[in-house]
């Protein structure tokens, strides 16, 4: 999409490798394979980039299931939250359409559980590599050394300024 | 390794190793006094830190829990973290982006040229910009600050090429502003290498910060003791009323009583105003230094909010420093714009995690999505300007305490109407730079945690006024000094950290001239 190459920290643990298919929910530690998919259609009704594959979302709940395991509280927000999509509507939140969707995530929006995981979707989802990548966010760059010699000053659509400005 | 015993009465302590308490640490082992430096986080080296913009900031962050209230967008967006700091030996200069502006002389007068504005508490400076200035001179030499002392200024980046093209169209008076970052090699730190990660670290060490400056000269002279991850949990003071000690817990938990000489609260404005208020006895019932009430009050964070805008092609923000540019034609107090103060305009950058998280928190949906699917061309641009000082925005203590056994602070913060006035101003001239240079949409990014904290302990001419004298001395408390943005008087516009290190430089010798003549 963007000619930039993304970088994540090498000091940080590469990202995940998620197995392609449904057989990904295997890799969480906590969430169920309903709660699991529940919030990867939540992420991606929250922020709906058309381009972005599904492992992104996927990757964003594995996220979810990490803080999740860590911290008992999250756990049960959580698991709150799966309860309040599935019972908003006489049909669970995954059987749902796009507008359908927004209407039970509109109607929560002031509940903590609900603020809980749209802060952490963008927590996790706009940290992620690929999704840098998409967006034209390179990362990490001290390694690279910097783009002193990278492009730091390379916009040539608007004139440049005076030298010393 | 210079080792001072607990029981050792000649030592200054200070609590907080950040720009005020760091500096301060090594201007008075410069000047042979002999000082223990309490620092309540690690101490990393540039190997530890990485470029990352979340792993830098939960690196370094001071994370423990906070509350809010009040009617800022603060208590909504961020209701347990509304003030930003760091907890690391350095403090918050491991994370600052080091724009190094001086206070005006109207400012510190603000009282006087302000004039009285109902629900206010504005006083004037117990000191004359006239008095702090040799400080300045000698905070921006020892800092590197560019465009002082010959150094040039930082080159323009993409994200200033768009400020620039809007800002020259409007008339306004544009650089990319001054800076304590290396330009070109300077003291022993090498120029910039425009990586963009100056605020998870600065692996390079182009950037000043009291962790590669100041902290290891002080430990040079082998007068200064650093004991990191050392949390302050209370002042103690003598019958006379003089601090006598600093109680505190190391690493293992294990809890010290560190005997002083001269006690320097550094802490970086909420957590000073915390620890004097937590530190109560039968002398001081309502807390160290504050038997006229005003520890904890008049707090201010100044009015910084983001403009971030879509362009037709690439920016690239990211790419070099990341407040490089720099406009002052609002900085002066103008009656005729409707409201008192000024701002400073300023470049901002951030990366995509943190531009998706405070461009609109609590954003989301389609909308949202046409907006950040945009990062590569997008660009930023900031302002910081002067908020009002009000009694009731304070530092208080909740009743839930941390692990330390210290209770939670809170922070209340109401807008007074001459905030929304200055902010509305603001963001009218922040998006009209952007559309002069071609915007094609921009967004109002409301105020992020509180990054600029000041005021809550401040000095005034009077007690009635004011925690500390014009020597950032506790009227009450003759041998307790503040060091951090919690004794200014008033905000000002700019930036605070350069007036902090000036302010510090001073203290020191203030407080060596006070122990020649052993007043101190
Ligand atoms: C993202 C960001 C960007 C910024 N950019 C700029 C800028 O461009 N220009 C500018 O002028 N300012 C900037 N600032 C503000 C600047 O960082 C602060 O003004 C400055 O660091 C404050 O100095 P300080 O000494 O008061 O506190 P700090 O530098 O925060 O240091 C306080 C230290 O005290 C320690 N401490 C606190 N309580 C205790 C305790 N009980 N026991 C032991 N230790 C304790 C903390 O751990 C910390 O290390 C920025 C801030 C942020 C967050």
């Amino acid at each position: 999409m963007s000619a930039i190459t993304a970088h994540k920290d090498p000091k940080l643990p590469p990202p995940v490798d998620l197995p392609e298919g449904a057989d990904w929910v295997k890799a969480l530690a906590l969430f169920d394979p309903h709660v699991a998919e529940t919030l990867v259609a939540v992420a991606r009704t929250l922020y709906p980039h058309e381009g972005l594959p599904e492992r992104v979302y996927r990757r964003t709940v594995f996220h979810f299931d990490a803080m999740a395991a860590k911290a008992p509280g999250a756990a049960q927000t959580f698991a709150e939250f799966v309860d309040l999509v599935d019972g908003a509507l006489p049909m669970a939140f995954l059987e749902l359409t796009e507008s359908y969707r927004l209407q039970v995530l509109k109607g929560i929006e002031a509940t903590t559980a609900f603020q809980l995981v749209q802060r952490s979707t963008v927590r996790f989802l706009y940290d992620d590599l690929e999704v840098w990548q998409a967006f034209g966010y390179e990362g990490a760059s001290v390694h690279l050394g910097g783009y002193v010699k990278r492009g730091f000053n390379d916009l040539d659509w608007l004139p440049d300024p005076p030298p010393g400005v | 390794m210079t080792a001072y015993e607990l029981d050792d009465d000649g030592v200054v302590v200070i609590i907080g190793s950040g720009a005020g308490g760091g500096t301060l640490a090594n201007e008075l082992a410069q000047r042979g006094i002999d000082v223990v430096l309490l620092e309540a986080g690690k101490h990393l080296t540039p190997d530890d830190f990485v470029n990352d913009e979340w792993g830098g900031y939960e690196m370094l962050s001071w994370l423990d829990k906070r509350t809010s209230s009040g009617n800022w967008r603060v208590a909504k967006d961020h209701p347990t973290a509304p003030s930003w700091s760091c907890q690391v030996v350095g403090g918050t200069t491991t994370h600052w982006s080091a724009c190094c502006y001086r206070l005006i002389a109207d400012e510190m007068r603000a009282k006087t040229v302000y004039g009285d504005i109902p629900g206010t508490t504005l006083i004037d400076w117990p000191i004359t910009l006239e008095e702090i200035e040799p400080y300045y001179d000698l905070a921006e030499a020892k800092m590197g600050v560019t465009r002082t002392n010959g150094l040039p200024g930082l080159p323009a980046n993409n994200n200033f090429k768009v400020m620039y093209a809007g800002a020259s169209a409007l008339g306004l008076n544009v650089s990319t502003g001054r800076h304590a970052i290396n330009s070109v090699p300077y003291d022993g730190r090498p120029a910039t290498t425009q990586d963009g990660f100056t605020i998870t670290g600065d692996k390079v060490g182009s950037r000043w910060s009291t962790l590669n400056v100041e902290i290891p000269r002080g430990l040079a002279t082998g007068k200064l003791e650093l004991r990191p991850q050392s949390r302050a949990v209370q002042i103690e003071h003598d019958e006379a009323g003089k601090a006598s000690a600093v109680v505190y817990v190391d690493a293992a938990g294990v809890t010290h009583r560190q005997k002083a000489r001269a006690v320097v609260m550094a802490g970086n404005c909420v957590e000073s105003s915390r620890l004097l208020l937590h530190s109560k006895s039968a002398r001081f019932p309502d807390g160290l230094a504050n038997g006229y009430g005003h520890v904890g009050r008049h707090y201010l964070r100044h009015l910084i909010q983001t403009v971030w805008s879509v362009f037709d092609k690439p920016v690239y923000m990211h790419r070099g420093e990341i407040m490089g540019g720099m406009i002052d034609d609002f900085v002066r107090h103008d009656p005729g714009r409707g409201f008192a103060g000024g701002y400073y305009i300023e470049m901002n950058s951030m990366g995509l995690p943190t531009t998706a998280a405070f461009m609109d928190p609590g954003w989301w949906g389609r909308d949202f999505v046409s907006v950040i699917e945009q990062y590569a061309n997008m660009a930023g641009i900031f302002m910081s300007g002067e908020d009002m000082p009000q009694a009731d925005n304070r530092v208080t203590l909740t009743d839930e305490v941390d692990a330390y056994g210290v209770p939670v602070a809170n922070i209340h913060y109401d807008d007074h109407p001459n905030d929304l006035k200055m902010r509305v101003h603001g963001y009218k001239q922040l998006t009209a730079i952007h559309k002069a240079a071609g915007a094609k949409r921009s967004i109002e990014a409301p105020a992020y945690p509180a990054s600029h904290n000041l005021g809550s302990n401040r000095m005034a001419a009077k007690p009635e006024d004011g925690v500390l004298d014009g020597n950032c001395r506790a009227w009450e408390v003759p041998n307790l000094f503040i060091t951090d943005g919690s004794n200014f008087a008033t905000g000002g516009a700019c930036n605070p950290t350069l007036t902090i290190v000036a302010l510090a430089i001073r203290q020191a010798d203030f407080m060596a001239k006070q122990m020649a003549a052993g007043e101190l």
